[in-house]
């Protein structure tokens, strides 16, 4: 620790505290351009030159690191002179075409001209420009380079936490820009990083061009509902239509940063195809009804109904509370067991995913993970599925010493940031992580681990694919590491047998006297929620025991068997995301009684008797348990469109229609009633949301949901998932594209604008061999469904795999797949 | 005065290593090989030899930063990048006697424990790099350079890299991103590069004179040395003289020979009768100028310091009467305007707009005012900016700015110049 005085106050700073750091903690102001908590400081916009006494120059107080004893003074008459010197400098060269600038009004250039002048300038000389007109950098971003002040932050953001290298500056002197060459363009991520973090009006969004003006806008800050990773946001309306999405710098565990669904993705909200009311079945046509005749319809159908034979499936894109009640709604009231939230992965699955991971044990932050020495992602794509954990991974990675593992056999972004890569194959984490685990006791068999023979070291390598070497590598790195975070993806889902190794490895490690922090990463927004909520045929809320039930393929089976006489549908498209082809629709055709609650005319809602127009997140309050166990708010902006209304309010007007008494009227009580049943969420506060962190620190651990008082979830042992034994040449795997999150995403104009038609990708190296080439048109050929596609080729993809996202309406991935069979195996043809 | 280093200039095939060793090359490497680098690092110290890039600091002092932790990789850089307008020293030792430099950095590294090392050579000079090149391969071929050099376990690779033609590649840290492969643009001190220096190990930074010192230092030692010249700046110091002299060119002499003694003794006096001097630039551009009664001032840091300009690189340049003073501020300024990296945002936009006043001033649209703003703008760029390059033009135009302010006032009001 060390002393200092700043404008004759003495405090008390950590060592190598910068003097910006200390300065603004002790309630100083200083103005900045190019500093930014998150990346490597560079001290060149000059703007926070401070005063230190025995020093003849100005010391950039950003790049200055406090030292004991130092007299600092951030306001004298000579930093004010150098600070309006700096700014008159900026506005030299600057375009200085606010009127019609997009930033006007929330500039940094502005607000520090407005505050520490000059208020008159003396540049009276023609300006250097780069450019006429603005240029079109992407569907997304549009840039105009005369308004920059080469802060280079939007560079830095780039290389440094997005680690995709698409900016860098041109040209030198006044001539230098940030900029990029045009084919480096076609690799951008679209996250638009370097619009947010730009202070001016250089980098800017396409789709918010001349739409508005700041002030104009009505804001609500929440969490965004695409992944799990739960980035702080705050959304943006005008007259009722939802503008943009915004990070905010020092807010949430994202900061500033957001990927492109994030960012660009929100206007879903906005599309025209939205249900406004709600629709009954009558004489085989869909028609408008109100919402009494609705509820009453539904009420009548579903009383005198036996329990067992009603379902319920809910979209783990509900808050909290809404699935809270909708599992009151189906146990208690109409006396079902029947719940799930996913048509994808299964039940037990899922239970042996929740124990592994040890969710029942509470919150995990991500922060902590990077912390440890090492760090060990498997199961996940990580870089393309939860995209603001790529940039913390590798952020933090960069700035410490530690080791960063990944296991996947797709190729990613984060590889960059890894010390090892282990390429193995799909479906083959068991046999990874069992690997490890023997690698581990180096023969000395632990009690738990007998009957495990070395013998099986060979089968596991042959099985993963990945080298004895490697694997010794890894295991050397985790023995000598005395903390160990393992992240864990939704590849263990879709392929449980892993879990057992997850856990057996968990438990080793933490037999060795290692420190284990296990997070899992998730792909819906609130799926940890709507676990810990006990929407899951297995266990109640907060994991506790509960009369066990049937998961949607258990329903769609009594379907089937026309066993299945009501199915309430919230937010899920089983249709169409349900492996095989004509299964669920079949299924769901055979349910008696079919509600679907959606924003949209789903796949599944086409097949419904009553259709209830549903909200969308920007038109709700509630909260969200992200993938770490963050309980975080989110709050209405704006109102359902028509007659639609908040999914909470249409459940409990159901639960109503049976039990007056059925939960409570506001969203807020209906948390009261979580912290009460639910002992892990005893703590859980609106006001998290409201918080603001200092910089860099970004962890906001009240927010943490506490362990659960006795989860009944236990690790179970899966069987080795088959692969199809057709003769075709690659193993098709899926997840959600960089883009696109599960179908609801399909409806954002912006994001179709990125990417809209569907896409495989397979390594370089096989394409080469089949004679094709990235951007050509391809057909991808299974057992039972073939579809046109573009091919993208990616290097050191592990060779036979190809990816299909899930999220494409025109491939739909599902279709690939057999209800019960293997993992599917495709051709990809050249299409003439 | 016996030559130091410019001793082979001149000398048929110079450049090659027989007849280098011919004239009693690399017995000082051999020398130095047998001493334990602590040693040598003393002696440097001992001789009082400071760095002859511009900033003047004691090379032995820089060295003696180097952690001693033998584990460590450290790096020797040479810096050739010879930017400064005016400054041609390096060239010379480069093209004529490229094994002097390659001896001097051999037995720096041996000092400071280097393994590497580069010489950075500006971009421009293609033949100073294959000659280079050239001299360094005859020197591996020799066994100077290589693997457990003559025997005593000493391993040293030194490698040429081109530059990229930018002006602000002389700074050191700026040197250090451009050989990694990066812009061009300078680091934040500290770390400075005796800690984190090139890929973030320790790193020596010398200029190409300072380093071929180096060889001279060990055979006749550090006493020799610092007899030489004044007792606070020893030594021989290579001055390039340009300008109206009637004998431009290379002139090594000891360290605070009197720019009088230079200009009509050595490079014989003004180049047209008639044309008196009207000023000079005792040390490159940046260096503010000097007047004709500076004349008697001692060339050498600190009395240059003390009438505040400075020796930089040893750069005189001489003009006389016809020599109009706005525009050579103005051709300056632009250089350096141009030259900026565009990292800091006052030299970035700073210098640029003195050009622009300065240019108008030059081609008769001065306006009444434009010199109070000249010295505005100065006052903004000077001791703000991220590396010296903008000090480095403030200061040059500051000079012209003091001694010849009527002359620019001329320009402005009579929309003409003065001297022609």
């Amino acid at each position: 620790m060390v002393t200092v005085k700043i404008n004759g106050k003495e405090i008390t700073v950590e060592d190598n505290t910068l003097i910006l750091d200390a300065a603004r903690d002790a309630g100083y102001e200083i103005p900045t351009f190019c500093y930014q908590a998150d990346l490597m400081g560079i001290g060149s916009c000059r703007m926070c030159l401070v005063e230190i006494e025995g020093q003849k120059k100005l010391q950039p107080s950003c790049v200055t690191p406090v030292l004991h004893g130092m007299s600092i003074n951030t306001d004298s008459g000579t930093v004010q002179t150098a600070r309006a010197g700096v700014l008159e400098f900026l506005l030299a060269n600057h375009a200085m075409d606010c009127p019609v600038c997009d930033k006007g009004g929330e500039c940094e250039l502005q607000d520090m001209v407005h505050k520490h002048g000059p208020h008159k300038g003396r540049h009276a000389e023609p300006k250097f420009k780069f450019h006429d007109k603005d240029y079109v950098l992407s569907p997304v971003i549009i840039k105009n380079s005369n308004r920059c002040v080469q802060c280079m932050k939007c560079v830095r953001v780039c290389r440094e936490v997005v680690g995709q290298n698409v900016l860098g500056a041109l040209g030198r002197g006044d001539h230098q820009e940030p900029t990029s060459f045009f084919r480096a363009f076609m690799n951008c991520e679209m996250d638009g990083n370097c619009i947010e973090v730009c202070p001016v009006g250089c980098f800017m969004r396409l789709p918010y061009r001349y739409k508005s003006r700041p002030w104009d806008l009505k804001s609500s800050d929440t969490i965004c509902p695409y992944c799990a990773t739960g980035c702080r946001m705050v959304i943006e309306e005008r007259a009722g239509t939802l503008m943009r999405a915004k990070a905010q710098l020092g807010v949430g565990l994202n900061s500033e940063t957001l990927c492109a669904r994030g960012r660009f993705g929100q206007d879903f909200v906005n599309n025209p195809e939205r249900i406004n009311q709600p629709l009954v079945r009558r004489y085989g046509k869909l028609e408008p009804v109100t919402w009494e005749e609705a509820i009453s319809h539904i009420k009548e159908n579903l009383t005198a109904l036996d329990g067992d034979k009603i379902g319920g499936i809910a979209s783990p894109r509900l808050t909290n509370e809404e699935l809270y009640l909708f599992q009151k709604l189906m146990r208690e009231v109409l006396g079902s067991p029947n719940i799930d939230s996913s048509s994808r992965f299964s039940p037990d699955a899922v239970e042996g995913f929740v124990a592994a991971t040890g969710m029942g044990e509470g919150g995990v932050s991500v922060y902590d993970c990077m912390e440890a020495d090492t760090v060990l992602i498997i199961g996940t794509h990580l870089s393309d599925e939860n995209p603001v954990i790529d940039y913390i991974v590798r952020r933090i990675s960069a700035s410490r010493r530690m080791n960063v593992i990944i296991a996947s056999p797709r190729a990613m972004k984060l590889d960059s940031s890894a010390n090892i890569v282990l390429r193995h194959n799909v479906a083959s984490e068991n046999a990874v992580l069992t690997s490890l685990v023997i690698g581990l006791n180096e023969g000395k068999l632990a009690d738990t681990l007998k009957g495990m023979h070395e013998a099986q070291l060979d089968a596991n390598l042959k099985a993963s694919g990945v080298s004895a070497d490697l694997i010794s590598t890894v295991v050397n790195r985790l023995a000598a590491s005395s903390s160990i975070a393992i992240i864990a993806g939704t590849d263990f889902l879709r392929y449980p047998e892993g879990i057992s190794g997850l856990g057996l490895l968990k438990d080793l490690l933490k037999s060795r006297g290692k420190k284990v922090t296990v997070m899992p990463v998730l792909d819906r927004a609130n799926q940890r929620g709507a676990w810990e909520m006990g929407v899951h045929p297995g266990f109640g809320p907060g994991y506790s025991e509960t009369r066990k039930g049937l998961g949607t393929e258990g329903m769609l089976d009594a379907a089937m068997k026309g066993e299945l006489e009501a199915l309430y549908v919230v937010g899920s498209d089983v249709a169409s995301m349900y492996p095989g082809d004509d299964f669920a629709r079949t299924a769901l055709s055979k349910v008696g009684f079919l509600i679907v609650q959606d924003m949209f005319m789903t796949e599944t809602a086409r097949q419904a008797h009553v259709v209830l127009p549903g909200a969308a997140h920007a038109e709700k309050d509630g909260t969200y348990t992200n993938q770490e166990g963050r309980a975080q708010v989110i709050k209405k902006l704006l109102t359902a469109p028509g007659r639609a209304k908040q999914d909470i309010n249409i459940i409990r007007a159901i639960g109503e229609s049976f039990d007056r008494s059925f939960g409570p009227k506001h969203f807020a009580l209906v948390l009261d009633e979580i912290r009460k049943e639910v002992p892990s969420y005893a703590d859980v506060s609106l006001s998290f949301n409201n918080k603001r962190n200092t910089d860099n620190k970004l962890d906001n651990r009240g927010a943490l949901v506490k362990a659960a008082a006795a989860p009944a979830v236990k690790v179970k042992s899966f069987n080795p998932a088959s692969v199809e034994t057709s003769g075709a040449r690659f193993i098709l795997t899926t997840g959600n594209h960089l883009f696109h999150s599960g179908r609801s995403s399909m409806k954002s104009e912006t994001l179709l604008g990125l990417l809209k038609g569907a896409v495989v990708e397979i390594s370089e190296e096989d394409a080469a061999s089949l004679g094709l080439k990235s951007g050509e048109k391809v057909r991808v050929k299974g057992a039972n469904f073939e579809a046109q596609m573009t091919l993208l080729t990616k290097k050191g993809t592990k060779s036979g795999v190809a990816f299909i996202a899930e999220n494409f309406d025109d491939a739909p991935v599902n279709r690939y797949f057999r209800r019960g069979g293997g993992i599917p195996r495709v051709d990809i043809i050249k299409t003439i | 005065m016996e030559k130091v280093l410019l001793k082979n200039l001149g000398k048929p095939g110079s450049h090659t290593l027989a007849n280098y060793v011919a004239s009693g090359g690399y017995k000082a490497f051999s020398t130095a090989l047998k001493m334990k680098p602590d040693n040598i690092i003393q002696m440097v110290k001992d001789s009082g030899l400071r760095g002859r890039g511009g900033a003047g600091f004691s090379t032995g002092l820089k060295w003696s930063f180097i952690p001693k932790d033998p584990t460590l990789q450290k790096y020797l850089c040479c810096n050739a990048d010879e930017g400064e307008p005016g400054t041609f020293k390096d060239r010379g030792i480069i093209d004529h006697d490229p094994h002097l430099l390659i001896e001097g950095m051999a037995i720096s590294c041996y000092a400071i424990g280097a393994s590497k090392s580069y010489i950075y050579i500006r971009g421009e000079f293609v033949f100073g790099a294959e000659r280079l090149q050239e001299a360094i391969d005859e020197a591996y071929a020799n066994g100077y350079l290589g693997k457990n050099i003559q025997g005593s376990g000493f391993d040293l690779d030194m490698y040429v890299h081109r530059g990229f033609g930018a002006y602000i590649c002389g700074e050191e840290t700026a040197l250090l991103e451009s050989i990694e492969g990066y812009r061009a643009q300078p680091r934040k001190k500290p770390p400075f590069p005796a800690l984190a220096g090139l890929y973030g190990k320790p790193t020596v930074i010398n200029n190409v004179e300072t380093l071929s010192c180096i060889p001279a230092i060990v055979e006749k030692g550090p006493e020799w040395f610092s007899k030489m010249g004044p007792v606070k700046s020893p030594g021989p110091k290579i001055y390039c003289v340009s300008g109206h002299v009637k004998k431009p060119g290379l002139y090594e002499l000891p360290m605070g020979t009197t720019a009088r003694d230079i200009i009509y003794n050595h490079c014989g006096g003004m180049l047209r009768d008639g044309k008196p001097l009207k000023a000079f630039i005792p040390g490159g551009v940046s260096a503010p100028l000097l007047m004709p009664a500076d004349l008697d001032t001692p060339l050498d840091f600190d009395s240059l310091a003390a009438k505040g300009t400075m020796l930089g690189s040893g750069a005189v340049i001489v003009m006389d009467t016809s020599t109009c003073m706005v525009k050579t501020a103005y051709i300056i300024n632009r250089f350096f305007s141009h030259e900026s990296c565009g990292k800091c945002t006052p030299c970035r936009d700073g210098t640029p707009w003195l050009t622009r006043i300065l240019k108008r001033i030059e081609h008769g649209e001065g306006r009444p005012g434009d010199l109070e703003l000249l010295d505005g703008v100065c006052d903004n760029i000077f001791g703000r900016t991220f590396c010296p390059l903008g000090d480095g033009a403030v200061m040059a135009l500051r000079g012209a700015l003091k001694n010849f302010r009527e002359e620019f006032q001329y320009h402005i009001d009579h929309k003409r110049c003065m001297v022609s």
